[in-house]
């Protein structure tokens, strides 16, 4: 057997296929049986949206984008029964639209912590499952507390933004990739994945680079 | 990813995947009849 491949993968907090394509990911790599090293990078798909935005998904998307609510809502259904498919339970109606870069350095403290994939599940759960703020720095701590990360250390992080750079350094790479949506998986360095993609093409793509691996041995 | 090189990525998998752009998401069509199936299934039909 091979080392394990690396897979990694740009993502923001507030993306719903981001989320669904976590879980159709982990069932093709789990399917392949390949074992992978996944890294998080960072995407803002919004920077320019308020911390405090006042209202939900519905709200921000229907001023945003102009359409009308009926089918912003028609539309939220439609992600929200294929997340179900997925197993993930998404409640737009509590949502707190924000301003997700806080949380992308909390991610890169985490990973600082070896812990990145705890946390960057978590806060998926914390935005689109439970409701839970993920733009405010006394929010983002708790969330870390809970998952057993030293109060005082989050808080001093967060405050001084030192991972901030960190976070722009992922965005510049992405668009040094060329990538301009997400999810996005780069898959050994050299395979491109755009977007929530059924498992199986995870799991073929994994299954390529390891008989490409094994020829090359 | 510490001390990458950018090699040009070779895309894989289908082009009408769901991504988000911006502050938007799209839904592609065949996401959208699964989920009319599904709903079918779910109602016997």
């Amino acid at each position: 057997m091979s080392d394990a491949i690396k897979v990694d993968i740009w993502s923001d907090v507030q993306c719903p296929w981001c989320y669904i394509g976590k879980r159709k990911f982990e069932a093709g790599a789990e399917a392949s049986g390949i074992p992978v090293e996944v890294e998080y990078h960072s995407f803002e798909l919004s920077p320019d949206t308020p911390v405090d935005f006042e209202g939900n998904t519905v709200d921000y998307l229907s001023e945003r984008k102009g359409m009308p609510k009926a089918q912003v809502e028609q539309m939220l259904e439609r992600v929200t029964g294929i997340a179900k498919s997925v197993g993930l339970d998404y409640d737009f109606d509590h949502v707190h639209q924000t301003n997700t870069v806080i949380s992308h350095e909390l991610i890169h403290f985490a990973k600082s912590k070896g812990r990145q994939l705890e946390m960057k599940e978590r806060l998926l759960k914390a935005y689109f499952i439970d409701g839970e703020h993920v733009g405010r720095i006394p929010d983002l701590v708790a969330l870390a507390v809970e998952l057993g990360f030293d109060e005082a250390e989050v808080t001093e992080a967060l405050e001084s933004h030192r991972f901030l750079a960190d976070v722009k350094a992922d965005v510049a790479l992405a668009q040094e990739y060329g990538i301009q949506g997400v999810p996005f998986f780069v898959i050994d360095g050299k395979y491109g994945v755009s977007g929530a993609q059924e498992a199986d093409t995870f799991a073929n793509v994994l299954a390529q680079v390891q008989s490409e691996k094994e020829a090359a041995e | 990813m510490t001390d990458v090189t950018i090699t040009p990525l070779t895309l894989v998998g289908a082009a009408d995947a769901a991504v988000c752009e911006g502050d938007f998401c799209v839904i592609p069509d065949h996401n959208e009849q699964k989920v009319v199936n599904r709903k079918l299934d779910d109602n016997n039909i």
